[in-house]
């Protein structure tokens, strides 16, 4: 306590270049705040998003992952309705829902367009997958209607000069290699932010598909937890008590979400590098000052007693008040920077690829702020060291005779 | 020690040579200097500028080393010792003060007097005990809380002295002590130095060219170009 006490009377020595070595440390923490915070909630974001797409957990046949398929649903699930009543009955299962994935003509009668669709059971379904799918109009169909009801992706319904209510037809080769073709009514037009998916998107009553493509089979199951860090631990499960099926996690199949955070590990690491790199030469410079000027008095405690480790340790106490100050107040600047956003409402423009923006937010994260705060504290004590090291092993008469 | 041992010189130098080299000169700054204080003997060093007495002092308050000779302190012989014996000797034997104080300026009065001590591990109520006793011996136990920047020159150098002889050193090695005081301030810390290491048993070795100095001291040498004179038991 005694050493911090002086320590920090030897910060306060020099007022305004401690400051000036505090406000750059606090700016470099802050920034490392701001923009890892920003990752951590497009993480986040992305992550509910695959999550709500494609399910925490994903059942299929063995081959339904890496086989081709010769015809429509050769690697289809058989006995899924059993499966998913099993499944729905463990604890943690919000929901099991089956889909029939599956592509083909859709044709207004004068023209005609690929589609990519899902079959799907439309009440759970569409609730799962939250906002990441919006409505732009209609509403989500029903199941056992006469002609079968569809959402299609709105750049889709404008391709097919389609709006809510318009009969379109879907032509789709069968499991058993012929053509088959249903009416279907447009319901709804959807978008899920994504242009050239909502180019080709066609969602409707996974019943319906089954006749389609004359099959009884799904494609796969998706299990949606209650909680996603429950994810491995659910997979490992289905992995030991169906070794039958090909078990695979949202992140298993969230390549955007994959390649974006390996895109802002690498980029926001850079930063992060940078920033404290900034803030070692903002330290080193500051307390190779206060090394210089004091000399003198370095030899005068030396020639008293202290050890060179003793006067080292003095200005690394120095590095680590200034650096921890410094911490504390880039993390009040982030905090102050997340209420902002928060009530701001500031958008970013859409990613290259996306039709829609989404909000500028920054996550906290008690593990980054600790994480930053510590990196910046140990990098201010690395610069004290450096520069004091030497300085401390200087022959105690030369550092009496500095002038 | 054991009963009738006899008690070993705060310093021994002997033939103590050093030399430097000053650009391209090379500087005999001692020439087999050989020098003994006693415990509690107040010894000035006298001498003109550059006759080595600041060398000599260095090479007593193991803070250089010498090109050759031997070197005790309170019996410990010195040469070949590691650093860190020399810092530990420095830290439990030897008492510096500095003809411009050489305090810490962040530091009270108290704190400067009291930092040797933390050097030791000594519990806070023993240090607190020491340098309210050293503050008060030198006059100063009203302003323990002032800085040095608040303090007269004198009150500075009392401190330096406080500094040196709080933790009872064997040895205090004073270079030109009064050398920034006027004559009567001189004089006071003089006497203050000597009252003091006789009563805490420590030796005083004063390099100082002030002749009036000297009639404190119980002897005075004479060094003139790095060799000792004949000394003058007083």
């Amino acid at each position: 306590m005694k050493w911090l006490l002086f320590a920090w009377k030897n910060v306060l020595r020099n007022r305004r270049r401690s400051l000036t070595a505090l406000a750059i440390t606090a700016v470099s923490a802050a920034a490392i705040l701001v923009s890892s915070g920003f990752a951590l909630f497009a993480y986040e974001a992305l992550r509910e998003l695959s999550a709500r797409d494609t399910g925490h957990i994903i059942l299929a046949e063995r081959d339904y992952f890496e086989g081709d398929e010769d015809v429509p649903m050769q690697h289809g699930l058989s006995g899924a309705p059993a499966l998913a009543e099993e499944l729905a009955a463990l604890p943690g299962v919000r929901a099991v829902l089956p889909r029939v994935q599956f592509s083909g003509l859709i044709s207004n009668g004068d023209k005609s367009a690929v589609f990519i669709g899902s079959g799907v059971l439309p009440g759970l379904d569409f609730r799962v997958r939250g906002p990441q799918m919006r409505f732009l109009a209609g509403e989500p169909f029903s199941v056992g209607a006469d002609v079968p009801g569809i959402v299609i992706g709105g750049e889709l319904a404008k391709l097919m000069k389609a709006k809510t209510g318009s009969s379109l037809t879907l032509l789709a080769a069968t499991t058993e290699g012929s053509l088959n073709a249903v009416d279907v009514l447009v319901r709804g037009l959807i978008t899920v932010g994504v242009s050239e998916i909502d180019k080709r998107l066609v969602l409707t009553d996974i019943a319906a598909v089954q006749k389609l493509l004359l099959t009884d089979k799904v494609s796969t199951l998706s299990v949606y937890l209650r909680e996603t860090g429950a994810t491995d631990a659910f997979a490992a499960r289905m992995r030991a008590e169906h070794p039958e099926l090909a078990v695979r996690t949202w992140l298993d199949l969230a390549f955007f979400y994959q390649a974006v955070r390996a895109l802002y590990n690498r980029l926001f690491g850079m930063l992060g590098f940078i920033m404290m790199v900034i803030v070692l030469f903002a330290m080193t410079n500051t307390l190779a000052m206060a090394v210089a000027e004091r000399t003198r008095e370095i030899g005068t405690l030396r020639a008293i007693g202290a050890s060179s480790a003793e006067i080292v340790r003095n200005f690394v106490l120095e590095g680590v008040l200034i650096g921890g100050a410094g911490a504390l107040a880039g993390m009040a600047l982030a905090g102050a920077a997340i209420v902002f956003l928060a009530f701001a409402g500031i958008q970013m423009p859409p990613p290259p690829g996306r039709s829609t923006g989404y909000p500028l937010q920054v996550n906290f994260s008690a593990w980054l702020y600790a994480a930053t705060a510590l990196s910046v504290i140990a990098v201010s004590a690395l610069a004290a060291y450096l520069v004091s090291a030497k300085a401390a092993r200087k022959p105690i008469t030369e550092a009496l005779a500095h002038v | 020690m054991t009963p009738g041992a006899a008690i070993a010189p705060a310093v021994r130098l002997t033939r103590v040579k050093k030399s430097y080299r000053v650009g391209e000169a090379f500087v005999q700054a001692l020439r087999g200097v050989s020098l003994e204080v006693a415990a509690g003997e107040l010894v000035a060093l006298t001498g003109p500028s550059g006759s080595g007495k600041s060398t000599l002092l260095n090479l007593c308050g193991l803070i250089d080393a010498p090109d050759a000779g031997e070197r005790e302190i309170a019996g410990v012989a010195i040469d070949g010792c590691a650093e860190l014996q020399l810092t530990r000797l420095r830290r439990e034997k030897l008492g510096f003060v500095f003809q411009s104080f050489n305090l810490v300026p962040v530091m009270s009065a108290y704190d400067n007097v009291e930092y040797p001590l933390i050097l030791l591990g000594l519990p806070r109520a023993e240090r607190r005990a020491r340098v309210g006793d050293a503050l008060a011996r030198v006059g100063l136990g009203g302003l323990a809380a002032r800085l040095p920047d608040a303090l007269s020159g004198g009150q500075r150098q009392r401190v330096a002295i406080a500094r040196a002889l709080v933790k009872s050193p064997a040895l205090v090695i004073a270079d030109e002590p009064t050398g920034n005081l006027d004559s009567a301030t001189a004089a006071q810390i003089v006497e203050l130095l000597r009252s003091l290491a006789r009563e805490r048993g420590a030796a005083a070795l004063v390099a100082t060219h002030d002749e009036r100095m000297t009639r404190y001291c119980d002897r005075v040498l004479r060094l003139v170009d790095g060799e000792m004179q004949d000394g003058e038991p007083r």
